[in-house]
């Protein structure tokens, strides 16, 4: 019984996760088709911008570029080239960066930079906030707990790249205690030793910081409120009545509480997330699929910038189709369909 | 019975709408009158705009380049200095204000709107459609709509502030949708509601002078979420260099500064206006979300202690 209840959650999971790609990856591609203005005619146009080269406008040539992007042919054709070569090739086709190399290449370059970043500054945003959330709720008559509320509420709603503009301005330029730019220090060549580490370390500093900073006080909004919603619940007074220490009743009725919603939460936010990252990334010039974007869409390399944005959204559900399968260990209520 | 039902129902309508005495609303929350006072006055830079660069530049457009000597300091005629092409940097900046809130605003609108008209009557029918839409509207909010607009705007042509406001619109309605339709859910299975079919009020009816008035507070909350929203992802096509070229906005300034090179040379004072100004703009109308929310969400007035 308890089996076939969990194949079925799986299941079901599974296929809302496939259904939701194949929507979401739909969307992109009407969306990017049906806006004024042609990809190759607009690359044309900035290479004589750019070069002062007029690429021969034969209809060879311009035939020639419409296959390379998969754009020859009906918007119905190119919807069906498309989804052949997204859902049974995985081939992006080929970058203009980095010609003729496909672009699932250079992403996949690019993408454990940023999936470091990316995932080390949410969780510890995530988990300070968890923290902090808990005890302003917690307290949240005391001065500490009002300070903090305050101090969420006027700092939550600030764009990540506005604190990495400030901090680069700060910390870069007007006191340099931080590196402005890059992963590493482009003296060093990558390889394992402890400088190099230590190197990326440093410089991944002030990008997570001003992702952290922000995102730190948006968790610790909601935490605060679900805490308090469970502060005023029945079963928190009968907890006390029973006489149970204060630690106690924290860690076992209230902590396991906040938890689920959060979690959900945490799965839920990835999607803005990975927005924001996109400018902090280009901000600090790290190497990550942000900047990798920033220079796509500068040099109109159409497989690229379109890769990446599918590879964001395949990485924000997948990431959602886990964090899901995982929910029933944390949860029982899930985990027995009552 | 229906008579009396009917003015019973009245009452609670009323007492219902009476949430529009404006300036009591504005004295009962703090956050909320210097939201608002704040958006005010960017506002009437915004509005007197042209009148004060008409003035000070006479006449000129504030991003016509060689009119002063280049890289003044500030002083009493350039309160800010003026650049490396010799332009008013103050001038510049108040244009920017001008189209940021401008670009804001459009957003907002569109999205609000486009919010309203997915979520609403969806919502309140329920049903297949709205299950279907509800399902759109979740996808919609998955997509890393930034970067799907920075594509789009990155291979049109001839771009204007309206093009910009309408792609960048294009997947911000998908939040306010959201927050919208789950409070339609909650409000269409109250009593009045109940009572207003009882009296034999069409659908319509329910939906524009039962449901509409209640959710006005979520209605303008979503609209300031967009117009933050909108300024931001401007700001941000503007940082990696896109956007409609020659209109001067916030983030054109800021993108003009940090590529320029002056900020290295100690020309700390240009970049300071912009990125003050956006600050400014984003704390008023968060001000304004959150001194909404207190008002008219009882339990979080509850929690913080009011």
């Amino acid at each position: 019984m308890q089996k076939r209840l969990v194949a079925k959650y799986v299941a079901k999971r599974i296929v809302v996760y496939v259904l939701t790609m194949f929507i979401a990856f739909s969307v992109v591609f009407f969306f990017l088709r049906l806006i004024p203005g042609d990809p190759v005619l607009r690359y044309i146009q900035q290479v004589y911008e750019r070069y002062a080269y007029r690429l021969p406008q034969t209809e060879e040539i311009i035939q020639e570029y419409r296959r390379t992007l998969g754009l020859d042919g009906d918007l119905f054709t190119q919807y069906i080239i498309y989804l052949r070569r997204v859902f049974l090739e995985f081939n992006l086709g080929p970058s203009f960066l980095d010609f003729p190399k496909p672009a699932q290449d250079l992403i996949l370059r690019h993408l454990p930079w940023s999936i470091g970043l990316l995932a080390f500054s949410t969780l510890l945003a995530w988990l300070i906030g968890l923290v902090l959330g808990t005890l302003a709720g917690w307290r949240r008559d005391s001065k500490m707990g009002m300070f903090l509320y305050i101090l969420s509420l006027s700092i939550s709603q600030v764009p990540y790249y506005l604190l990495a503009l400030v901090f680069v301005l700060v910390f870069a330029y007007l006191f340099p205690v931080f590196p402005a730019r890059f992963a590493y220090s482009p003296t060093l060549t990558p390889s394992l030793n402890l400088e190099f580490i230590s190197s990326i370390v440093y410089h991944a500093i002030l990008p997570s910081l001003s992702f952290i900073a922000v995102a730190t006080f948006g968790w610790l909004i909601s935490t605060r409120a679900i805490t308090i919603t469970i502060l005023g619940e029945d079963f928190l007074l009968f907890a006390q009545a029973k006489g149970l220490g204060r630690l106690r009743i924290l860690n076992r009725y209230v902590l396991r509480n906040i938890l689920l919603p959060q979690v959900t939460g945490l799965a839920m936010s990835l999607g803005f997330v990975v927005n924001g990252f996109f400018l902090i990334e280009w901000i600090f010039a790290y190497p990550g699929i942000g900047t990798l974007l920033g220079l796509a869409i500068g040099q109109l390399d159409y497989n690229t910038f379109q890769g990446i944005i599918l590879i964001s959204i395949f990485a924000v559900l997948t990431a959602n189709l886990v964090i899901e399968l995982l929910y029933p260990l944390v949860d029982p209520r899930v985990r027995t369909g009552g | 019975m229906v008579e009396s039902l009917r003015e019973l129902h009245n009452g609670t309508i009323i007492s219902k709408i009476r949430f529009i005495q404006i300036g009591k609303l504005l004295a009962s929350s703090k956050p909320l009158c210097v939201g608002v006072i704040i958006l005010f006055l960017f506002s009437v830079i915004a509005i007197f705009e042209p009148l004060i660069n008409g003035v000070r530049l006479g006449g000129l457009q504030s991003s016509a380049i060689g009119y002063f000597p280049r890289l003044q300091m500030p002083s009493l005629n350039h309160p800010l200095g003026t650049d490396h092409f010799g332009r008013d940097v103050f001038a510049m900046l108040i244009t920017g204000i001008k189209n940021s809130l401008i670009v804001g605003f459009l957003v907002g609108f569109v999205a609000i709107s486009v919010a309203l008209v997915v979520s609403l009557f969806a919502a309140y029918k329920g049903g297949a459609i709205d299950n279907l839409l509800n399902s759109f509207t979740n996808v919609i909010l998955i997509l890393p709509s930034w970067a799907i607009a920075a594509a789009a705007v990155a291979y049109i042509q001839r771009l204007d502030l309206t093009l910009v406001a309408l792609i960048i619109a294009s997947f911000a309605w998908a939040g306010p949708a959201r927050q919208i339709r789950s409070q339609v859910l909650s409000l269409k299975s109250r009593p009045y509601i109940d009572l207003a079919k009882m009296v034999g009020e069409r659908d319509s009816q329910i939906i524009f002078f039962e449901i509409l008035p209640n959710i006005l507070p979520y209605i303008i909350v979503g609209f300031s979420y967009a117009v933050i929203g909108g300024i931001l992802a401007e700001t941000g096509l503007r940082l990696i260099g896109l956007g409609a070229a020659e209109i001067m906005t916030l983030g054109l300034l800021v993108h003009i500064f940090m590529t320029s090179g002056l900020i290295i040379q100690g020309y700390y004072h240009f970049i300071i206006g912009p990125v003050i100004s956006l600050i400014l703009i984003f704390i008023s109308l968060n001000l304004i979300n959150i001194g909404l929310d207190e008002l008219f969400n009882p339990r979080l007035k509850k929690v913080t202690g009011e």
